[in-house]
């Protein structure tokens, strides 16, 4: 193996591409939080009573615990995760006693002059200790008494950090999903629970054309990841797109103003199930029949939706889905959001020229809503580079996972790309108006010394484990 | 190698393509919102950028030597655009009392403002300069100013003849596009008629509320300052005849016979244009309107009056004209004129009397006599004919008609016409019937200011201009043509000799009008005693002054004044005196004149 004869140096084998990647991001955050806070009347640029030197104390001081994270001798994460864990657990039961609410979420616990949200830093744990338990020899992940037991290790939390209020936080760890997935969880277990959660929330939608369209697309590139009939499914997806316009504008044509597009959509697709399921049957593919048949649930499962929406969930969450569907008016936050970004253009408006941000029209403008600075100020082009940083770090640490030699690190690595890019999806979602407004960070960009601090533990941590893989080294005792 | 087997893991590949295909939903989503969708830009100006009205300076008004009859004044609206206000609500009780708003107004306009939450709403209005920098030091988001103008009097005068300034009502809206809401707009009088020459164009302009120097201003369209107007007004006359009329009921035209400007043109009772100026224009204009006098009716041009005697020097001219009459005609009148059972009465004078002493003295038998000649004249078949063409003269000298003058609301006053008469006698009737008529009585109605035409007319010798209140508009080269073109009677000018003849011996030598003389002017008058069914006669005089190249041409109309020569007469010498001396030397005949107290029981009773 390559460097296993080198002089153990902090970043021997470490991915340096991730951690460049890592600082991109965090300078990027830096300069993203810079424009959300900068006050031009302010005569002392460097006083720390801005936001902005706040971030950037808070920045340093993570990239020094990254370093001590990597200086750290690789087998403690395995060693300590369920001691981890176990503190997690006792820190969040610790805030939801005496914890501080900070928008109606009592999930912060006060020490001297700043503010921590325990459950970033509980994240950690709950992917280490989920990472030992999936890589203790005895686990199988078809068995379902340890299936509960992981279910136990995850919902534990949950639990807890939905009694704080954070629903936000708790929804995060529905991510881990991905890494039990990957993990080989029966995809016919994952792929209903998505469905489920998904359409819950999407059968609101304002236009049924979208929903349509989005399930369509969702069905032909799962079927084409299945498949492999790339061809196939890009021919199908033209093919129905077309016949649907045709349609319309013959039914158009025919009786003037009675037919939508999407009644065109609906029919051009229903008729096109029946191809579906002849090619299913030509070429013996019985995966086919599942989709279909799910396609049919998911159109069904719509008007149950509504009995879980008013019994189950509490009313500040039914208004802000009812805003995320457009609803509700009084989605002023997401609006000016949307215009914020929408506003942006192209090229944007400039660094620091955003009026949207300037004026204060974009609520929480430096945390959960940063990514608008960057949409109005750097447009589609700044849009594109923060998003193509954070899908690369996820896929570098998706590889990092998959070189692993063991279960552990491998699980860990998915873990943290899992919860990256749930809070990546969710945070920007929220800011274009795809997703309702939840109160979590976009990783690395937002404000927030807990959550910056968190992440870049958990990023490095990830990272310090590739690096001894890479060199060839264990990453914990008895089973290199 | 484990490693490597483990990358080609179709989940591996799964989960990778789950992660390009949430970046590509979200990237998706951003293309349309940032790329397609153009909406975003125009509602991310629409947050910062506020379209606001530029209201121009109204034109001001200048009499015609030049002295300000209308300024301009500054003032602010305060506005307010509901979306904008602080989301933790601000201190209402420093606003009213910065603002001087009462606290439930504010909350009637804050509703208001609620229903439309986007725009500017009108909260309050006429701001001083003061309160406005004070509201600025409050610094509340969401209210602002806007400045505005509103009129200012110096002399306090011309109520009636200036006419005020008011908001745009719906019912203009609708018919003329080019007011908008908010708009000021001249609502009686010389500001409505100038109206659009005083306006001003609105500019419109998008401010970013967040820059307080204005410095980030895109203007979208310029204001015009309104143009300033010259009136042919002279204030201090008008001033001076206001008082003189004060307590009296009636109205004074004086107009400049060689041009046909006005100089004089008072209604009274009058009130202060400055009444009708800022926040209790609404209260004060209710209780003029609810005034018995009634002092918005402008009497100058809106009353029909009986003219009385001096409607005699129209048919004496018309009988000139005619040949029934000469200046050498002679009738007798026994204190009235007879015939059968007519009896037309008249005061005590000698008799018989020739053509100058019956218009200096203002006989009525002896114009009875020339009216009928009019009427039974052989060359017209028959009297209804004659009246036909009686009718005609009376109306080219100006009356029952319009006379086209640039002032608003302007009437025609009233000649009985054939058919009229047809209908009421039902076709019976003859110059007997209609003998009222000889002396301006009956069913004549005209206005003060046909009269002071009809003075101006004798004054030029058989032609007139039409009135006009206004001289010249800023930046316009010449006034409209039809001011500066002379209207001609029927009647030919030789035969208006005499008649002046007649009026300056009425003043200068043995008339009913010697109270107008005045030393080196050789002042021509025509008293008027017009019986009314309503009670005591009304006084009325029309004079011109001097006899030759005349500069002042008027008519007095005092209701229910009594004898011509008792008000209206003293009146109109007054004014002619400080027109042409700028000076009162008879200051016994205006303490008599502003002692002179008539009694109005039809106004006061209530």
């Amino acid at each position: 193996m390559t460097g296993s004869n080198r002089t153990v140096s902090v970043f021997a084998g470490v991915d340096r591409v991730a951690v460049l990647l890592y600082v991109l991001l965090s300078l990027v955050g830096m300069a993203a939080v810079v424009s959300a806070s900068w006050d031009e009347t302010s005569e002392n640029v460097f006083s720390f009573s801005h936001i902005y030197v706040k971030q950037a104390v808070w920045m340093f001081a993570a990239w020094v615990v990254g370093l001590v994270v990597l200086l750290l001798d690789r087998s403690i994460w395995h060693k300590f995760a369920y001691y981890a864990y176990g503190l997690g657990i006792i820190v969040l039961l610790a805030t939801l006693l005496v914890g501080d609410k900070v928008n109606g979420a009592k999930a912060w616990l006060h020490f001297g002059g700043f503010r921590v949200q325990p459950m970033e830093f509980a994240k950690i744990a709950i992917a280490l200790a989920v990472a030992r338990f999936m890589s203790e020899y005895s686990f199988s992940i078809s068995r379902a008494g340890d299936l509960f037991r992981l279910a136990a290790i995850i919902l534990v939390p949950f639990g807890i950090v939905i009694l704080q209020n954070d629903t936000g936080s708790g929804i995060v760890l529905g991510s881990f999903l991905f890494v039990l997935f990957r993990e080989g969880l029966n995809k016919w277990i994952c792929i209903p629970i998505i469905f489920i959660a998904t359409l819950f929330i999407v059968s609101f939608l304002i236009s049924p054309t979208t929903l349509l369209l989005a399930l369509i697309t969702v069905f032909t590139l799962s079927e084409g990841m299945m498949n492999r009939r790339w061809r196939d499914c890009i021919r199908y997806a033209a093919a129905l797109l077309l016949s649907s316009i045709v349609l319309y504008l013959v039914l158009d044509a025919l009786l003037p103003g009675g037919f939508d597009y999407y009644k065109s959509l609906l029919i051009a697709t229903l008729l096109s199930l029946f191809v579906v399921l002849w090619y299913a049957y030509r070429n013996n593919l019985r995966n086919i029949y599942v989709s279909v048949a799910i396609f049919f649930l998911s159109m069904m499962f719509l008007p149950t939706s509504d009995f879980i929406f008013s019994s189950v969930l509490q009313p500040h969450q039914q208004k802000r889905i009812l805003n995320f569907l457009g609803l509700l008016d009084d989605n002023y936050n997401v609006n000016q959001s949307k215009i914020a970004i929408g506003s942006g253009g192209f090229f944007g408006k400039g660094y620091l020229e955003g009026t949207q941000i300037r004026y204060n029209f974009v609520p929480e403008k430096h945390t959960d809503f940063i990514f608008c600075t960057v949409g109005e100020e750097t447009g589609f082009v700044g849009s594109i580079v923060v998003l193509s940083l954070l899908c690369m770090l996820i896929l570098r640490l998706m590889r990092m996972g998959d070189r692993q030699q063991e279960t552990f690190g491998r699980v860990y690595c998915y873990c943290v790309a899992a919860i990256i890019l749930f809070h990546t999806f969710v945070n920007v979602g929220m800011t274009i108006g795809i997703v309702p407004v939840m109160g979590i960070p976009l990783p690395f960009v937002s404000y927030g010394g807990s959550s910056f601090m968190a992440f870049t533990i958990m990023v490095f941590i990830a990272f310090s484990l590739d690096a001894s893989t890479r060199k060839g080294l264990p990453t914990y005792g008895g089973r290199a | 190698m484990k490693g490597h087997d483990e990358l080609r893991s179709p989940r591996a590949v799964i989960l990778r393509a789950v992660v390009l295909a949430v970046f590509g939903v979200i990237v998706l989503r951003l293309a349309y919102i940032q790329l397609v969708d153009d909406r975003y830009g125009s509602m991310a100006r629409d947050n910062f950028l506020r379209y606001e009205v530029q209201y121009p300076p109204r034109g001001e008004v200048f009499d015609r030597n030049g002295e300000y009859l209308v300024q301009s004044r500054e003032c602010y609206d305060l506005m307010v655009i509901y979306r904008d206000l602080p989301k933790e609500g601000f201190d209402t009780l420093r606003l009213c009392d910065v603002t001087g708003i009462s606290e439930r107004k504010l909350e009637r306009a804050l509703a208001d403002a609620r229903m439309r939450p986007r725009v500017g709403s009108p909260v309050f209005k006429f701001l001083s300069s003061e309160e406005k920098l004070r509201l600025d030091e409050m610094n509340v988001s969401g209210f602002y100013t806007v400045p505005r103008t509103v009129r200012r009097y110096p002399r306090n005068i011309g109520g009636n003849l200036l006419g005020s300034v008011g908001e745009v009502s719906r019912e203009m809206l609708r018919n003329y596009p080019e007011y908008s809401v908010g708009d000021y707009i001249g609502t009686e009088g010389l500001e409505a008629a100038y109206d659009d020459e005083l306006r001003g164009e609105n500019g419109y302009v998008l401010r970013d509320i967040y820059s307080r120097d204005g410095s980030r201003d895109t203007v979208l369209k310029r204001s015009v300052p309104g143009k300033s107007v010259v009136c042919t007004i002279d204030a201090r006359l008008q001033q001076f005849a206001e008082e003189l009329m004060r307590d009296k009921v009636g109205a004074v035209v004086a107009i400049e016979p060689s041009t046909g400007e006005i100089l004089v043109m008072a209604s009274s009772p009058t009130f202060d244009p400055e009444e009708l100026v800022g926040r209790n224009r609404g209260n004060n204009y209710m209780r003029e309107l609810n005034n018995s006098r009634h002092p918005l009716f402008n009497r100058a041009v809106k009353s029909s009056y009986p003219p009385g005697s001096t409607f005699k020097l129209v048919n004496a001219l018309i009988g000139l004209q005619e040949g029934v009459l000469t200046t050498r005609n002679v009738y007798p009148c026994n204190e009235g004129y007879d015939y059968g059972r007519i009896h037309v009465g008249c005061h005590k004078h000698a008799s018989p009397l020739g053509f100058y002493y019956a218009i200096s003295t203002s006989c009525n038998a002896y114009f009875c006599y020339v009216f009928r000649n009019i009427l039974e004249n052989d060359e017209y078949g028959s009297v209804k004919d004659a009246y036909d063409v009686w009718r005609d003269y009376v109306m080219s000298f100006g009356f029952g008609r319009k006379l086209g003058s640039d002032f608003l609301g302007e009437r025609s006053g009233y000649v009985p016409t054939r058919e009229f008469y047809d209908k009421r006698y039902r076709r019976s009737w003859n110059s007997l019937t209609v003998l009222s008529l000889a002396i301006g009585q009956g069913e004549l109605g005209c206005t003060p200011l046909q009269m002071a035409n009809l003075a101006a007319i004798v004054a030029n010798r058989g032609y007139y201009y039409i009135p006009h209140i206004v001289r010249s508009v800023e930046g316009c080269d010449s006034l409209d043509g039809r001011f500066r073109e002379r209207h001609y009677t029927m009647v030919d000018t030789k035969y208006f000799e005499p008649v002046v003849e007649g009026m300056w011996r009425s003043v200068n030598v043995d008339g009913t009008s010697r109270l107008a003389y005045l030393k080196d002017f050789d002042v021509c008058g025509k008293t008027g005693t017009a019986q009314n069914p309503r009670g005591e006669d009304h006084s009325t005089f029309v004079s011109f002054a001097p006899r030759e190249n005349p500069r002042i041409a008027i008519a007095v109309y005092v209701e229910h004044g009594g004898f011509g020569s008792e008000i209206a007469t003293p009146i109109a010498s007054l004014i002619e005196e400080m027109y042409l001396t700028g000076r009162i030397e008879r200051q016994w005949l205006l303490d008599y004149v502003k002692n002179k107290r008539i009694n109005y029981p039809m106004y006061d009773r209530k």
